[in-house]
């Protein structure tokens, strides 16, 4: 590895070709399922690629590199086909331009709403029993993690996960509703 | 869109999308989303929920708090402006964030302590006669410019005098306004901080308050302010 791509934190171009040739065949027919369009899903795997040189996973004993990748490439796949969705809907002022992040973890997620569309995800999120609406709330919109959110609703770290899972299926039922509505009208 | 019947359930699908799952469990996961229409329409929704959520700021909540006064079990909330709501009307903390709900409907109510420990703080030397002015920002924007203006002007009275509804009516130039201005009074958000309980009638007598004239009175009796008559 170069001093510069070290520097950065960068993987070796060498590890990133042996990944390549390893996983890549598999992870292009996951993507091809996932999105059912070739094009698209080379694009993904370009950009999961793109992620292993900038923000390598651990390839040390122990980790999993090839559950690395999926992740990053579903998750990537995900973004794309919600992007679509959008896409198709009334929502159609989502903002493309804009991300909430690059694709430097696997958890990352790019769309981004416009004001009506997160509005909505207010209203309905303040509509939510209490727990629920602070526990959703609190991780997402304020980023705090688990044990964090336990402290403030003097709760386990267990229920405070149960808590954002279990409000975050019923903005599911809610708001889906609620944008499928706008796409019919 | 509806989910097709699936051995995977719901919860884990939204397991991954929320990355509270580990490395193995998250790529057989992955593995199934590439093969199952179903959990991958399933999952596509909640990434669109997450990204929505994600794209909420903190500041876009009201954020609540209660504490112990004088007057009681004290509710203070505040938005990303500032202090907007101040109450001891509701001895149940549920009846308060409800009444949060109707006045924001888009803002969820979350309780945070440390963003308002500040006006804690102040609103407790207050009561232990240690503070004559309070330094909070205030949200008066679910106000009209008329009430706005009323209140703007409350605050400049100092602590320790009361001026009259008339005077405040001159001050913000319309003379002939001082009823008007006791309306207005009526829908200050932020009682005691906005102090409209330096506001009496022109006789010197205590005239109306939101939170019960009793309370006026024991407030201007905490700043040493004679009152003359009670109405």
């Amino acid at each position: 590895m170069s001093k510069t791509s070290s520097a950065l934190g960068y993987a070796a171009p060498d590890r990133v070709e042996k990944w390549v040739g390893r996983y890549g065949p598999e992870l292009r027919r996951h993507l091809g399922r996932m999105t059912n369009d070739a094009d698209d899903a080379e694009d993904i795997l370009q950009q999961v690629w793109i992620s292993a040189v900038e923000k390598p996973p651990d390839d040390g004993p122990g980790s999993n590199v090839r559950a690395w990748l999926y992740r990053v490439a579903t998750n990537a796949a995900l973004d794309s086909l919600a992007r679509k969705r959008f896409r198709r809907c009334a929502l159609q002022s989502v903002d493309f331009g804009a991300t909430t992040g690059d694709l430097e973890s696997p958890d990352a997620h790019f769309l981004r709403l416009d004001e009506k569309a997160r509005t909505r995800v207010r209203e309905e999120c303040a509509k939510l029993p209490t727990k629920q609406r602070e526990a959703v709330w609190l991780r997402w919109a304020e980023g705090l993690d688990y044990p964090t959110i336990a402290k403030r609703l003097d709760s386990s770290t267990e229920s405070a996960r149960a808590n954002v899972h279990h409000g975050m299926r019923k903005l599911r039922e809610t708001l889906l509703d609620i944008w499928e509505e706008e796409v019919e009208r | 869109m509806t989910s097709e019947p699936c051995r995977v359930a719901e919860e884990q699908v939204l397991a991954f999308v929320t990355g509270d799952m580990d490395p193995t469990a998250s790529l057989a996961l992955a593995e199934h989303l590439g093969e199952c229409r179903g959990c991958r329409e399933q999952a596509t929704e909640y990434t669109s929920l997450l990204g929505g959520l994600k794209s909420c700021s903190a500041e876009e909540a009201v954020h609540w708090h209660r504490f112990e006064t004088p007057f009681g079990m004290m509710n203070v909330a505040t938005t990303g402006t500032g202090l907007s709501r101040l109450s001891w009307r509701q001895a149940d903390p549920e009846e308060f964030v409800h009444h949060l709900g109707s006045l924001y409907p888009d803002r969820p109510a979350i309780h945070d302590a440390g963003r308002l420990a500040k006006a804690e703080h102040q609103l407790h030397e207050y009561f232990a006669g240690e503070r004559a002015r309070f330094e909070l920002p205030v949200d008066l924007t679910r106000l009209s410019s008329f009430e706005r203006e009323v209140l703007e002007c409350v605050r400049t009275i100092p602590f320790g005098e009361v001026i009259p509804y008339s005077e405040v009516a001159r001050r913000i130039g319309s003379p002939k306004a001082a009823r008007a201005v006791g309306n207005a009074l009526n829908h200050n958000p932020v009682a005691i901080v906005v102090p409209c309980h330096r506001v009496v009638r022109a006789d010197g007598s205590l005239g109306g308050y939101g939170g019960g004239v009793d309370y006026k009175r024991r407030l201007l009796s905490l700043e040493g302010t004679p009152v003359l008559f009670s109405n």
